[in-house]
């Protein structure tokens, strides 16, 4: 696979992108394709709709690259922002919303190409701040984020006021923040050489 | 509504549509908000990486990468000429056959691996774009030239190929001209060798 351009950042990728540099958008589906796949999959439990997803996200990333801003957050977040957007419109569409946890739910096994040992630290690191939180909190933001529900959807369906809710989420992120900002917590691409 | 405390949920996509609108309102509006905004966006994402599934299938990659280049229509891909044994009188009518569009030359050095297109700004100027040509020889560059409908070539600017590049060039690219690329003798010429390398399609 040639990976010329392995050495710039996201962010001046996305900005090659916007220049119509078709190579740069492959670069960066070579380095967020799999983590958008697998969050799609995760969250629409199909291939083909989370084939469609992360389609959508990438020409979403081609089409709108000129109007990313740095300053805004991160590359890597704005893509995977899109991918998760567009899964938990997708799962809502399609009424196929599941509550199984992070844990519960069965592992795919992994086939074809060893995963990279860079995503696997991650998930291990987001895997291990996620068992810090309070099981309230963990099980909010799990439902949100890999269910698809709303906020007011969780209110109902765990029997909590909505504030409660709204401060489980807000309390969640808050202490994954902070267990993720330990040092060496890096969850963009960082080039090998 | 206070819509400060939905930033979270925002963050999670956990917001009914018309909530997310108005929430986006409200950001629009507050600085504060905005800012929590990118702190939860960047830990929201983190529950990405936390997911594991195979490799996709390559077919998704090839289905990207085509879409985006159908999407462009303001880029212009370069085509390879081919040869069309003709007889030409090459040097004088070269000109002539470039302007024309006439299917001008094979590539001497088969590059299936190159890619090119011509990115056109609003206002007339262009890039072009290339991945994949090798690098031209040493005693020789590559030139990019503009050939407005019915004119002669202009010279457009010089690269020496190699890996990606891309070239500015030079003057503003009129509507209807053809963009072609051509090797040269270091320096550049005036007007174009043959054989046409790539050139935009009339």
């Amino acid at each position: 696979m040639n990976r010329q351009l392995a050495h710039l950042s996201d962010e001046a990728l996305v900005a090659l992108a916007a220049r119509s540099e078709q190579s740069a958008l492959a670069e960066l589906y070579d380095r967020y394709g799999r983590t958008a796949y697998g969050l799609a999959l995760r969250v629409l439990r199909d291939q083909t709709l989370a084939e469609d997803a992360v389609q959508e996200a990438f020409l979403t990333v081609w089409r709108t690259a000129s109007r990313f801003m740095p300053e805004r957050g991160k590359a890597s977040t704005w893509i995977l922002t899109l991918v998760h957007r567009r899964a938990v419109d997708a799962v809502r569409r399609e009424q196929r919303r599941r509550a199984d946890s992070l844990d519960q739910a069965a592992e795919p096994a992994v086939e074809g190409a060893e995963e990279d040992a860079f995503l696997h630290l991650q998930r291990e690191r987001v895997q291990a701040a996620l068992r810090h939180l309070p099981d309230a909190q963990r099980e909010a933001l799990e439902l949100a984020y890999y269910g698809g529900f709303t906020q007011s959807e969780l209110a109902e369906r765990l029997g909590q006021p909505l504030g409660t809710i709204k401060s489980r989420m807000f309390g969640g992120l808050s202490r994954m923040r902070e267990l993720l900002g330990e040092p060496g917590t890096e969850t963009s691409w960082t080039p090998t050489t | 509504m206070d819509a400060h405390d939905l930033t979270a949920a925002y963050a999670l996509d956990a917001l009914a549509p018309d909530e997310a609108e108005a929430y986006e309102r409200h950001l629009s509006q507050c600085e504060e908000c905005r800012e929590q905004l990118a702190e939860l966006n960047e830990t929201a994402t983190a529950l990405a990486f936390a997911t594991v599934a195979p490799a996709p299938p390559a077919r998704l990659r090839a289905s990207i990468l085509d879409a985006a280049a159908a999407e462009r229509t303001n880029v212009v891909p370069l085509l390879r000429r081919r040869w069309v044994a003709r007889g030409l009188a090459v040097a004088a009518a070269a000109a002539a056959c470039i302007a024309v569009g006439l299917a001008v030359s094979l590539s001497q050095s088969s590059q299936p691996t190159v890619t090119a297109s011509v990115v056109l700004d609003p206002n007339g100027t262009a890039t072009l774009h290339i991945s994949g040509l090798s690098a031209a020889p040493s005693g020789k560059t590559y030139e990019a030239w503009v050939i407005p409908k019915g004119g002669s070539p202009r010279p457009a600017g010089l690269f020496p190929g190699g890996g990606s590049t891309t070239v500015r060039l030079r003057g503003t690219v009129p509507r209807n001209a053809v963009v072609a690329v051509t090797r040269e003798r270091a320096g550049g010429a005036s007007t174009p060798t043959p054989p046409v390398l790539f050139s935009t399609p009339t």
